[in-house]
């Protein structure tokens, strides 16, 4: 086993756990948003919208995720007019509140739309799953304190759903982490595939998957501490629901 | 060109897709993905209940170890764990392992280790008084867990059962990673060679994933449907540890 | 109680440790004793190894060559599809006996992997669309699909560090992405390029620019250390060069009534330049 890496390797490693940590926000932020969404959605009055809700959560839900990776690189790019692709390939620097961010390889765009895909139907049925757990006595006592349906959800159910769903909320973020991996396949330079790369290279498979091995589980570490302290201490406290 | 021929032109690829080279050679495809999850779930079932039952029963360092080591497996992304299987079992074991056992041990262990979770819950949710009672009418510890937890928390759990194995029928397509021929596998190569067809063949790999894995919850909602007497040998070895309780005290001569 | 189930996995353990220890005979007996030569090859690169749409099975000159060495040990073939990535991972891990994959020999890899003698020459082309690569020196400024594992893809890294490189599983997915639009050329051997190029579709918007950026040999992967098995191999090739039929071989995928005509340059026991 002997030696460590080269620099050049580490750094090769790091730039791809980088990437990983980029890319994992991005899809849990969009996927939360969506996932909330969807949530709601499950709930509608309309038949229309939960029928459709509930058909979206089936096709990828029930369906691997390297599946459908490969659909957003390698199929739906052919979908796309010649234009859009010369468009999303080229480097556009973004300028944002006086930061310039890189522009997006069309590998990580479609790694952050299928992970945001994927992620969104489970994150949607913790927020489902956490409304549901709200007794509905919440909703009549608010409605008879004269609350409007929307002071309802958002002062009183919500934050007690919210509270419901954070545990297994953070454990879908957690698996956004660990799904970011397979972006590997659609040719984005995350932590798995610099690992391999360096595998390749230097035949330390040892040094190359150890480390990517414990930057993964540092990270699950740290969301799970986070849940932690979000539990205990932070927002929520003891206290929590309608005052 | 009619359907049937259509259908004629396209049957040695969907038959390839199916089974892989079988017979001529080792199986492959669909039917390979449904032989890795049958076989994947019953090892990762076995695991589960034996790391649930050893968190539910031990206390202080060893269970702090199996807390730290399913959380390990837990907290890896499941490729990783591929290539570690795939790489270390051959040096652990010194015999030669094929492919197909990696992807199989890798996910067995990670399936094992989620499930050791929800059998630990599925445990706690019977409720202690399950097992006080079953303690007081004589049972031992394993009996009752054997006779009484179990079979309610059983109940409990199969959810937490079903979704685990619906995640690893999608995990076996990580197989592909490391060129086991399961369907993934398989449709990529003949994505390769026909180059222009990627949408259609990656909406039909979704598409049979769909199916087995909708069946899947289908037929396990069907089994739980009916209304199984599991209770019955462990209400039958309750009754009979009632009588002979009786009987030993008449015997002994009540005070 | 508790512990029984932990203490017999334990010692099953231990007494496989002990038992495989004793056993580490040569590679060749194994073989020999076992009846089958395991060996990965591509099945996605023609016509090195693809897959024949009629049979279902894969074909190609690793393959043939492959078949020649299991016939001269008398024992069966067994082919295990692999990508260029995955190749030393097979051979190391003992997943496979030999690797006929258009492996490309390199000193690097010599500290892992023995080769034959090598077996075929080629050099890192490009293949993009027509009209847009004329030269190397606009490599630095494009995007280059590659495939994973290859030493196209560490070649092109090493002498045009301003190029992006974008790393696939397979040359197929690679050109996949240059036909969608997400990288501007492909990179991989001329002979794998004229190949790929012959059986797409739309050829006439692809063209392969003349120029070449190294010179490689292929050879056969053999286990490190393993030199009755890597002399077996070695006496094959030069074997098939001798009675003519490597020259068949090469006539049947790369010949002029083939689909990617390529004249032969290398022979089996040649000289090669550095």
């Amino acid at each position: 086993m002997g030696n460590w890496l080269e620099p050049k390797y580490t750094q090769l490693i790091l730039h791809g756990f980088m990437t990983t940590l980029v890319l994992s926000v991005c899809a849990i932020v969009s996927s939360t948003a969506l996932g909330f969404l969807l949530g709601l959605a499950r709930h509608a009055r309309r038949r229309a919208i939960t029928r459709a809700a509930a058909l979206y959560v089936l096709t990828f839900r029930n369906s691997p995720l390297l599946v459908q990776l490969l659909f957003w690189y390698f199929g739906a790019a052919t979908l796309l007019p010649q234009a859009w692709m010369s468009w999303l390939n080229t480097p556009h620097p973004l300028a944002v509140g006086g930061l310039t961010f890189a522009w997006p390889s069309f590998e990580f765009v479609a790694g952050w739309v299928g992970l945001t895909c994927y992620a969104t139907t489970f994150v949607g049925e913790e927020f489902r799953a956490g409304m549901q757990g709200v007794p509905r006595g919440q909703q009549q006592a608010a409605a008879a304190l004269g609350l409007t349906p929307f002071a309802t959800f958002r002062y009183v159910v919500l934050p007690q759903a919210l509270r419901i769903a954070l545990p297994p909320l953070a454990g879908q973020y957690m698996n956004i982490v660990k799904n970011s991996s397979l972006t590997m396949a659609i040719g984005l330079a995350e932590l798995s595939y610099a690992s391999r790369q360096v595998d390749t290279e230097t035949f330390k498979t040892f040094q190359a998957f150890g480390a990517a091995t414990v930057l993964y589980i540092a990270t699950i570490a740290v969301l799970e501490a986070a849940l932690l302290v979000v539990r205990r201490g932070g927002a929520y406290g003891r206290h929590g629901g309608a005052r | 060109m009619s359907v049937l021929e259509q259908l004629h032109e396209w049957w040695p690829t969907l038959r390839y897709l199916l089974l892989g080279s079988f017979p001529q050679g080792p199986l492959g495809g669909a039917a390979l993905t449904v032989a890795m999850s049958i076989v994947s779930a019953l090892l990762s079932a076995l695991a589960g209940l034996a790391g649930g039952i050893a968190l539910a029963m031990t206390r202080g360092a060893l269970h702090f170890l199996l807390v730290a080591v399913i959380g390990l497996f837990r907290a890896i992304p499941v490729l990783l764990l591929i290539f570690w299987t795939f790489f270390l079992m051959p040096m652990l074991l010194h015999i030669d392992v094929p492919g197909l056992a990696c992807v199989i041990c890798a996910l067995a262990l990670i399936g094992g280790a989620y499930l050791s979770h929800s059998v630990q819950a599925g445990l706690a949710a019977v409720g202690a008084a399950q097992q006080q009672a079953a303690l007081s009418l004589g049972m031992t510890r394993w009996q009752a867990l054997r006779y009484v937890q179990l079979p309610q928390g059983l109940r409990i759990m199969a959810p937490s059962f079903v979704n685990q194995w619906v995640t690893l029928i999608k995990d076996t397509s990580l197989a592909y990673i490391v060129g086991v021929p399961e369907f993934t596998f398989l449709a990529t190569q003949v994505n390769n060679r026909l180059m222009v067809y990627p949408v259609q063949i990656f909406l039909f790999v979704a598409f049979v994933y769909l199916v087995l894995c909708s069946t899947l919850q289908w037929a396990v909602g069907r089994l739980l449907r009916k209304p199984r007497r599991i209770g019955s040998k462990g209400a039958a070895l309750a009754a009979r540890a009632v009588v002979e309780h009786r009987a030993a005290r008449h015997d002994a001569g009540s005070a | 109680m508790k512990f029984q189930p932990f203490a017999a996995a334990a010692a099953i353990v231990v007494a496989l440790w002990a038992v495989s220890g004793a056993a580490h005979a040569d590679r060749l007996d194994d073989i020999k004793k076992a009846g089958v030569l395991r060996v990965a090859t591509f099945d996605s690169n023609p016509p090195f190894g693809f897959v024949d749409p009629k049979s279902n099975q894969i074909v190609g000159l690793d393959v043939d060559y492959a078949r020649a060495v299991a016939k001269r040990l008398n024992v069966k073939l067994e082919i295990q599809p692999t990508n260029p990535a995955n190749r030393i991972a097979f051979l190391t891990s003992r997943k496979v006996d030999l690797v006929f994959a258009n492996f490309t020999i390199t000193d690097e890899r010599k500290k892992e992997v023995d080769f034959s003698t090598p077996y075929f020459a080629s050099g890192t082309q490009f293949l993009a669309k027509k009209g847009v690569l004329k030269s190397a020196q606009q490599l630095n400024a494009l995007r280059i699909g590659a495939a994973k594992g290859t030493t196209n893809e560490q070649q092109v890294r090493t002498q045009f560090p301003g190029a992006t490189i974008v790393a696939y599983d397979d040359t197929p997915f690679a050109f996949a992405a240059l036909r969608a639009g997400n990288v501007q050329a492909i990179t991989q051997d001329g002979p794998k390029l004229v190949a790929l190029l012959a059986n797409v579709p739309d050829k006439t918007n692809y063209e392969i620019p003349p120029f070449a950026i190294s010179n490689d040999y292929e050879g056969v992967g053999v286990p490190k250390g393993e030199t009755r098995l890597l002399n077996t191999v070695d006496d094959t090739l030069k074997g098939l060069e001798a009675n003519g039929t490597a020259a068949k071989i090469y006539d049947q995928w790369f010949g002029p009534s083939s689909r990617a005509p390529l004249p032969r340059l290398f022979r089996i026991g040649d000289a090669q330049k550095s």
